[in-house]
């Protein structure tokens, strides 16, 4: 056995694509019902797909309690939601209604951020306890991870660093990164080795660097721009209007580079047990390579297919609106097939790249130490996301 | 048969490369290491289950299930990983189980409780406690909002037949719009409403009629085709003028806003899922109770008489879209929302045998107008 272990991704596009097609399908013919299970299998698949030593991960979660934490969540979500809603459509907040005016496009905006607001800690909630239910079924040589209890602190401790993050203009996001990702990684375990996150929070002010650039030159070319424009018109406005547009660009690729040299340096000062060490080589470069071809490839494929089938049913208006049945199903299901195209087609082109690049480049040193790791005792609190699920937190996988 | 397997016990992180045998006759597949305690495990070939959804093709992770009397979860921790083909190809053979899915007992009583549990939830909030909220609502608010809201509601349905803009569909010749002001105010002058009405035409041809919040009612140009008598018309008209006054349709529309969420909550974020939901708002929606139907066809009675107006031309409406039910597919929404319509026409005629002398609603020339009301001025 090496003291030195690195991770391999084995996964397969065309497996896990036909793998998502058949799980969405049956999630649409029962409804939505399949999609516990469905969810379940592609994890089973990605985590089978990531190895260290030869040795395969495994998720042993099961779709059936999912559903099961599901069905309790939706009791509580079922009255809480409802009321808000119709308090909201009775306060004339009404999310589904066209704004006429511009006081009532406020009122609208208003209501989102309220109804967010409302449901927020309940997300940042459900957020640990979605992450806490994958650590407890996951294992690697048998062993269990896990991690404590601890959602409400979570929740308390993410919705002040969010209020503070917001009042200094995003200033202090480092602190934030860290601290949350501090209290997540202290109450980890594989087996009977616990996590210990170290560093410093204002390290990760390196990876903020290209934010600041790019927010450097939106800043600057908003004021040439107002004093350019003023002076020399047309010219200066054209300039001035590009400068912001690079400054954009330069932004959103900034805070791409700075989650990956988050997740870099986080992973880096992680210990296990005491003993070992990890390091994460994620490269920026070849993330945004594989986000953006994945993204135009996506974008353009379905830009011909819903091209395509609207063309087919604005022809065919005529029939529709007649209420020929079956066109209208068949149009429907043309519809639906290729929103499951673009689903799978975004987990394989994307997601799947990305978890594999991040696999392929982490290493763990003095990995012997992990030979004397014992197994620990089942996390019993650790249900279902059944909150997470009803309010679809937690993203792709 | 023989080859390696890398084996982890479950209780600690060491791992083992245990020989493997398969013993056909004993039904067992032999694990033998030196740092196995008494030197080898058996493992029952009919016991041996494979890891489901497994991404390596090159390998498979077989586990344990438990025997009941002494675990009391399904499936034993230690692993096995097993990677030589001809191995994998033996075991898939010989053991019968492999793919089992083992679930616990009582499983099915579990789910049935907690489905049934959720489900009483559900159906509590959308049956009684939000119609109950949306009713004491329904008669709270403003009724300026009503008519906002009953304006982009009007505006929705415009856009949904196939209105390229607000008002695209509406139809404004100037006689045919007098005659159907008329129309109006020959019912509406006897009895004192709450709301100002907004009565218009839609150039579509179904054969329909709709009211939204707030006294907005709008008349499809199918309808005008399809009846006899301007009397007809004025009957369906008081209907929906009935629906508003009973403020039914914001008592819906509350209850829709409600229900929505929580409906987009049960099914899930799934591929087009948010088209089954609105299927399924839409089904909610568009069916008013019976009592508010039966109801909404009293006041229209009631207003047919104190307009001095025949009161079985509601009837003679009802026999026509009882036809129409048989002959054409294109009208589920009317019908579905009311059911049973020769009953209603029964109690329609019932009521006629009652009244006095009436007169028509309309002449002649005003329910030509009326009927022309979609083509331009001047035809």
């Amino acid at each position: 056995m090496s003291s030195q272990i690195q991770g391999r991704y084995f996964g397969a596009r065309g497996a896990l694509f036909r793998l998502y097609i058949l799980t969405s399908f049956l999630t649409l013919v029962t409804v939505g019902i399949y999609r516990f299970w469905a969810k379940t299998r592609i994890r089973k698949y990605i985590w089978s797909a990531a190895s260290g030593d030869g040795d395969s991960f495994e998720y042993t979660g099961t779709g059936l309690e999912k559903f099961l934490g599901f069905l309790v969540a939706i009791v509580i979500l079922a009255v809480y939601l409802g009321v808000v809603q119709m308090a909201l459509f009775y306060f004339g907040l009404n999310l589904f209604v066209d704004p006429q005016s511009q006081g009532q496009e406020l009122a609208q905006i208003g209501a989102i951020y309220i109804t967010l607001l409302a449901v927020l800690p309940l997300m940042l909630f459900a957020q640990y306890r979605a992450r806490r239910y994958k650590m407890a079924r996951s294992r690697w040589r048998g062993i269990r991870f896990g991690m404590e209890n601890g959602a409400w602190g979570y929740a308390l401790r993410a919705l002040g660093y969010y209020v503070l993050n917001v009042m200094t203009l995003g200033l202090l996001n480092p602190l934030a990164t860290f601290k949350l990702e501090k209290y997540m990684a202290d109450r980890s375990w594989y087996g009977d080795g616990q996590f210990v996150q170290t560093g410093r929070w204002q390290d990760l002010y390196a990876g903020m660097k290209h934010v600041f650039i790019g927010l450097g030159i939106i800043v600057v070319s908003f004021f040439l721009l107002a004093i350019m424009a003023a002076a020399s018109g047309v010219g200066g406005a054209i300039i001035g209007g590009i400068a912001i547009f690079v400054g954009i660009i330069w932004l959103l690729i900034g805070l791409a580079y700075y989650r990956v040299y988050a997740f870099n340096y986080l992973t880096r000062h992680k210990v296990l047990d005491g003993e070992v060490t990890f390091d994460a080589r994620m490269e920026t470069g070849q993330v945004l390579r594989i986000f953006i071809i994945g993204s135009i490839i996506i974008s353009v494929l379905m830009g011909v297919v819903f091209g395509v089938i609207g063309g087919v049913s604005v022809t065919m208006n005529q029939a529709l609106l007649a209420g020929n049945i079956p066109l209208l199903v068949f149009i429907a299901a043309l519809y639906m097939a290729a929103f499951l195209i673009a689903g799978g087609l975004s987990l394989v082109m994307i997601t799947q790249p990305i978890i594999e690049h991040a696999v392929n480049h982490l290493h763990v040193y003095n990995a012997d130490h992990l030979n004397t790791i014992q197994q620990r005792a089942a996390d019993a609190g650790a249900d279902a996301e059944g909150f997470a699920d009803a309010l679809d937190v937690g993203g792709a996988i | 048969m023989q080859a390696v397997g890398r084996f982890f016990d479950g209780e600690s992180g060491q791992r083992l490369d245990v020989d493997l045998a398969v013993d056909t006759a004993a039904e067992t597949l032999r694990l033998t290491h030196p740092e196995l305690p008494l030197g080898s495990q058996y493992w029952p070939l009919d016991a041996i289950r494979a890891l489901a959804d497994h991404a390596r093709t090159d390998q498979v992770v077989l586990k344990l299930r438990a025997d009941a009397a002494l675990d009391s979860g399904l499936i034993r921790t230690a692993r096995l990983t097993v990677e030589d083909a001809d191995m994998i190809s033996i075991l898939t053979r010989l053991c019968p189980d492999l793919k089992r899915r083992d679930v616990a007992q009582g499983t099915g009583r579990k789910v049935a409780t907690r489905v049934g549990v959720a489900a009483a939830a559900i159906g509590l909030m959308i049956f009684v406690i939000l119609p109950a909220m949306a009713n004491t609502l329904a008669t709270l608010i403003p009724i300026e909002r009503e008519v906002a809201y009953g304006k982009t509601v009007v505006n929705q349905m415009e856009r949904f037949l196939g209105g390229k803009e607000v008002g695209g569909l509406a139809c404004t010749n100037p006689d045919g719009r007098a005659a159907l002001d008329k129309m109006t105010a020959r019912l509406t002058e006897a009895g004192d409403l709450r709301y100002d009405l907004n009565i218009g035409v839609f150039n579509h041809k179904m054969v329909n009629a709709f009211a939204a919040p707030g006294g907005q009612i709008v008349i499809m140009r199918g309808l005008l085709d399809r009846a006899e008598t301007p009397d007809e018309i004025a009957a369906v008209l008081a209907h929906e003028i009935g629906h508003v006054e009973a403020r039914d349709t914001t008592r819906n529309a509350l209850r829709a806003a409600g229900s929505a969420g929580l409906l987009a909550l049960v099914l899930g974020d799934f591929a087009g899922g948010s088209a089954v939901v609105v299927a399924a708002e839409y089904t909610l929606n568009a069916s008013y109770t019976r009592e508010a139907e039966a109801a909404a066809d009293v006041f229209a009675l009631n207003m047919m008489e104190a307009a001095g107006a025949d009161a079985e031309a509601l009837a003679t409406f009802f026999d026509s879209l009882d036809g129409l039910e048989r002959t054409l597919p294109d009208l589920p929404e009317y019908l579905s929302s009311h059911p049973e319509t020769t009953d209603r026409a029964e109690a329609a005629r019932t009521f006629a045998k009652t009244q006095g002398r009436t007169t028509p609603i309309l002449d002649d020339k005003e329910w030509a107008a009326l009927q022309n009301i979609c083509k331009p001025a001047g035809n």
